[in-house]
């Protein structure tokens, strides 16, 4: 959208033939599905196979975001990177990375790259990525990171609420959690892991505790899911009955609890995963903090469910199964709730709605934002993944 | 609570319960199903307590809060007993003036009455057309008992089953008798209980386990939920007496995690069953152990197929596997296993008893008994509904379901939930058992009966089973996965107006395919929803193909909402009410619905006043004109 209004802004021959997005890589079709992305999208593209020709294409076209790649023959994407920053610190660069060098990635991030892409990566990633680079601008040099990383802890609520500053923040906490004797292998499933979530938690960024806090925190989780597998007497057949109170304890499954599981039971991970993607009551996503059902049993159907679940859909923005972004409603459609007399039937948080109005699930929608704001129930989510 | 450690004990506490009851006592019960719980029988109940206590007539009144009674289109459901004077759609407020009224100047308050079709007001619930056509047995019991009150099952001779079967019988006889009475599976499939006993039993190895399946995962049913809900210890005294018979010790009830009611209840009922020594070691001083134990299913409907349910309990992933050894057989940890339905095992106590003579007394040739179906969808008195079979499905639609609502013509009614078929007008008469409804093309299932009007597409109920059905395929034999994938396809292109010459001879190819080649019964079953909608409903399909064109003005890609201007009265309420801002007034001040941003809500043509009824539904091919 942000290009679409420079283009048509902008009618001069000098303008249109410069780039909005500069892709160093050395492999071609990066440089091609990025460049289709982009243009796709209103972006105007160039593509560079090495750090020299990039460099050259980034002075001539003086774009506002550069992608590049880490691992590249001639000048390393490192350089580049810092030669791009001599030139003009005000262009956003986004690092490319292969799986194995996402270290490299996080630290590149720490000299001022806005943001790293884990190859293979999906288009729309891409695309959100350069927009928020761009919307964002270029972040604070080596100094201000710094500070960041270590937010004085009196006012949290300063840090600026970035994807860029949530992975740093998460990676410090993360890094204490691994220090705990984790694989390598398993801190960068997280790192991606968090990656994914990072947009999920951005709001909840100033809620974050201090590092002390947070291993105590996830030590407070794993303890109560002991007890929980406890209970149980550690039998392996219980494995549903254990998830489900997990997921009742913390409305989701989180990574940690799950790892705690199979080290307890001695179930491979793959087992634990199988039946949490089976069965629909587990959630291996965090959940918002007000469940919105409804019902699309046979009865509830040929009464216009699906009707109430495309108002719903449209005035919450998300699509059952999914959990906005604030993390405030997750919707959900269920298969009979037993009030066939009702149909079509709502309920949220426990509530029953027979077929409300547009009106009606904008107020119900309304009065659960209003009772957040209060802080009525906070939801219980951790940032100590 | 005392151990109860004989037969003697439990008759002896049975009347001291009774002892302590006055018949005659007034007494307010409040219906707590899961569908009056929608409708907030919880604050009924407390304004009652409330207002009794404020009236200080605790003494006089008892207040009991029970399981469904099953007419869930009237909630919230009260009944004064000894009277059994019924309220319809009780809400809090109505509370004081019962009180004052019927419980103080013992008359009744005539608004809240069941008014029949002429005016007439009904005060007995058993004469409500909705009853009165019933046979209430299995679950006629609920509205008597506090399902988490042990003491009320007792008092209506709950449990003295379970001791006849224990003193008086052997296991032998026992499974003579159930066999005699030839009880059913009410599951679905029908198989002879008692002989599924009988191989369990006979069957080597041991331990030998018991299961209730109470995963119903059918869309639109709830009988069983409501029946666990309201009665769980008729279930448990069936398991007992069944588990005596078999020689099993050890039995699981598999409820699914989002029946929470139901949940609660039963773990009450087992928890209050083991205090009196009902469950555990030497059950009631007989030598006969048994216990049982919760089994929480997390949701998923090929999970209810007992394999996979067995699966399921071992904690794997609930998916079926062959069955070339019946469970019976060979079922949890590979020992043999009994598994039966909650309505199956509800039957239990009253065959031990009545007596088989009793229970072959109702019922057809080959199908005994009653049976309870969730009577839901385009029917004026939406409910649970318990029927003798053999009873025709005219007299269930019409004499206890009241009809269809608006003035609308019936279509179909559909049965056995998304394994079943639908029923056109003209098998209206046959009578509803087994055999008689797998021979219609349908099945009885588990009891689920939607009905359908005029308004209802056929083509697009086929495609809504078939969608179900596809994403709750666990996908581990091909033609189930894929053939349904592939079904689903097509029928989407149907209701989009996309299908084309050929599709319906494709869709019974596919059909027969995946009847022939799946695993399990999911799959088997899985094309009965296609198939039933192409033999009665060929027409519907030909329309939707050929012409584009949806008849009963569903498919949304198919029709189109408009306005009449010449009817349009200028109000501007659909313009208001448009969630998606595409009605504009013109310039002669009528209103226009702009067909690029219609979602086709049909919003518009429900504000619209009566007077104007501007707003028509017609096929979309007219929105180019």
């Amino acid at each position: 959208m942000y290009a679409k209004e420079q283009t048509s802004s902008g009618s001069d021959f000098q303008e249109s033939a410069m780039a909005d997005v500069v892709v160093i890589d050395d492999e071609e079709s990066i440089c091609e599905g990025c460049r289709q992305t982009l243009e796709t999208e209103g972006f105007r593209a160039a593509i560079a196979r090495d750090g020299t020709e990039g460099l050259k294409l980034v002075e001539q076209s003086h774009p506002k975001v550069v992608l590049v790649d880490l691992k590249m023959p001639g000048i390393s994407g490192m350089e580049v990177l810092a030669k791009i920053s001599e030139f003009d610190p005000s262009i956003v660069t986004i690092v490319i990375t292969g799986y194995g060098s996402i270290d490299s990635a996080v630290e590149t991030m720490k000299i001022g790259a806005s943001d790293f892409l884990t190859k293979p990566f999906a288009p729309e990633k891409l695309i959100e990525s350069v927009k928020q680079g761009i919307e964002l601008g270029r972040p604070a040099k080596e100094a201000e990171v710094a500070e960041r990383v270590a937010p004085p802890l009196e006012a949290p609520e300063k840090v600026p609420l970035n994807k860029q500053n949530v992975v740093l923040k998460g990676l410090e906490v993360l890094g204490q959690y691994y220090s705990l004797g984790f694989k390598e292998r398993q801190f960068f499933d997280e790192l991606r892991c968090l990656e994914s979530e990072a947009k999920y938690h951005a709001d909840r960024l100033g809620q974050v505790k201090e590092k002390g806090q947070a291993v105590l925190d996830i030590v407070h989780d794993l303890r109560l899911v002991n007890g929980i597998i406890q209970k149980y007497a550690f039998k392996k057949n219980a494995l549903i009955q254990i998830l489900l109170d997990i997921q009742m304890e913390f409305n989701w499954l989180p990574r940690h609890c799950l790892e705690w599981v199979s080290t307890r039971l001695n179930i491979p991970h793959t087992n634990i995963y199988t039946v949490a993607n089976f069965y629909e009551a587990l959630s291996l996503e965090p959940r918002g903090v007000h469940l919105i059902q409804i019902c699309t049993g046979t009865a509830c159907h040929v009464r216009g469910a699906a009707g109430l679940v495309d108002r719903v859909s449209s005035i919450l923005g998300i699509e059952p199964g999914q959990t906005d972004s604030e993390q405030m409603f997750t919707l959900e459609t269920v298969h009979c709730l037993g009030c066939c007399a009702l149909g079509p039937v709502m309920v949220v948080d426990g509530e029953y709605y027979s077929n409300p109005s547009t009106k009606q699930i904008q107020e119900i929608a309304a009065s659960c934002k209003v009772s957040r704001q209060k802080g009525e129930d906070y939801a219980q989510i951790e940032f100590s993944r | 609570m005392p151990r109860l450690n004989s037969a003697a004990d439990l008759e002896r506490l049975r009347k001291e319960i009774l002892a302590k009851r006055d018949p005659n006592k007034l007494r307010v019960t409040v219906c707590s199903g899961t569908g009056c719980h929608a409708y907030g029988c919880e604050g009924v109940a407390e304004a009652f307590v409330n207002e009794i206590k404020s009236k200080n007539l605790q003494a006089k009144v008892d207040v009991r809060k029970t399981g469904c009674h099953g007419f869930c289109e009237r909630g919230t459901v009260v009944v004064i007993f000894p009277e059994e004077i019924c309220y319809l759609h009780v809400k809090p407020d109505d509370v004081s003036e019962i009180v004052q009224k019927t419980l103080i100047e013992r008359k009744t308050v005539d608004r809240l009455l069941y008014q029949d079709t002429d005016g007439q007001k009904i005060v007995r619930e058993g004469e409500i057309p909705f009853y009165k056509h019933q046979n209430r047995i299995i679950f006629g019991n609920n509205r008597f008992i506090d399902p988490k009150n042990i003491n009320d099952y007792i008092a209506i001779s709950g449990y003295s089953a379970l001791s006849k079967t224990l003193f008086k019988m052997t296991p032998e006889q026992i499974l003579a008798e159930v066999k005699e009475a030839n009880l059913r599976g009410r599951g679905g499939g029908g198989f002879p209980t008692g002989r599924k006993w009988e191989s369990t039993r006979n069957a080597q190895g041991e331990p030998k386990y018991v299961i209730v399946n109470a995963d119903e995962g059918d869309p639109g049913a709830y009988m069983d939920r409501s029946l666990l809900e309201g009665n769980p210890h008729s279930v448990l005294e069936g398991l007992l007496i069944g588990a005596y018979a078999i020689g099993s010790h050890e039995g699981y009830i598999y409820v699914r995690q989002e029946y929470p009611l139901a949940l609660e209840n039963t773990t009450i009922a087992i928890e209050s069953a083991r205090q009196y020594g009902l469950l555990g070691q030497n059950i009631l001083g007989s030598g006969f152990d048994f216990d049982v134990f919760i089994h929480r299913g997390a949701g998923a409907f090929v999970s209810g197929e007992s394999s996979a349910l067995m699966s399921a309990i071992e904690g794997h992933v609930g998916e079926p596997r062959p069955k070339y050894i019946h469970t019976s057989v060979k079922g949890l940890w590979d020992k043999p296993t009994c598994l039966n339905n909650v309505e199956t095992w509800a039957n239990v106590p009253f065959i031990i008893n009545k007596g088989a003579d009793w229970f072959k007394s109702i019922g057809t040739e080959n199908s005994k008994g009653t049976k309870i179906f969730s009577l839901v969808g385009k029917i004026n008195n939406t409910g649970l509904v318990e029927v003798p079979m053999g009873i025709t499905l005219r007299e269930i639609v019409y004499n206890i379901g009241g009809g269809i609502p608006n003035n609308k013509k019936f279509k179909a009614v559909q049965t056995g939930g998304p394994s079943g078929g639908v029923l056109p007008e003209s098998m209206l008469d046959i009578p509803v058992d087994f055999d008689q409804l797998t021979e219609a093309g349908s099945m009885m299932g588990s009891g689920g009966m939607i009905v359908m009007d005029e308004n209802t597409c056929m083509v697009d109920t086929a495609r809504y089973y078939t969608e179900f059905l596809a994403q709750e395929s666990c996908g581990k034999c091909v033609p189930c996965r894929e053939g349904l994938r592939q079904m689903l396809r097509i029928l989407n292109n149907i209701t989009n107006g996309q299908g084309k010459e050929g599709d319906i001879e494709l869709l019974e190819e596919l059909s027969e395919f995946i009847q022939e080649a799946s695993l399990c019964a999911l799959g088997q079953t899985a094309p009965n929803p296609v198939l039933s909608t192409i033999k009665h409903f060929r027409d519907e399909y030909e329309a939707h193909i050929k012409e584009t064109r949806c008849p009963a003005g569903m498919c949304k890609a198919l029709i189109g909402y408009f306005i009449d201007p010449d009817k349009c009265l200028g109000c501007g309420r659909c313009a208001k009410n448009c969630p998606t801002d595409a009605i504009f007034e013109t310039e002669d001040k009528t209103y226009f619905i702009d067909q690029e941003k219609c979602i086709k809500c049909g919003i518009c043509m429900t504000v619209c006043p009566d007077k104007a009824k501007a707003v028509v539904l017609q096929d979309a091919l007219y929105a180019r004109y």
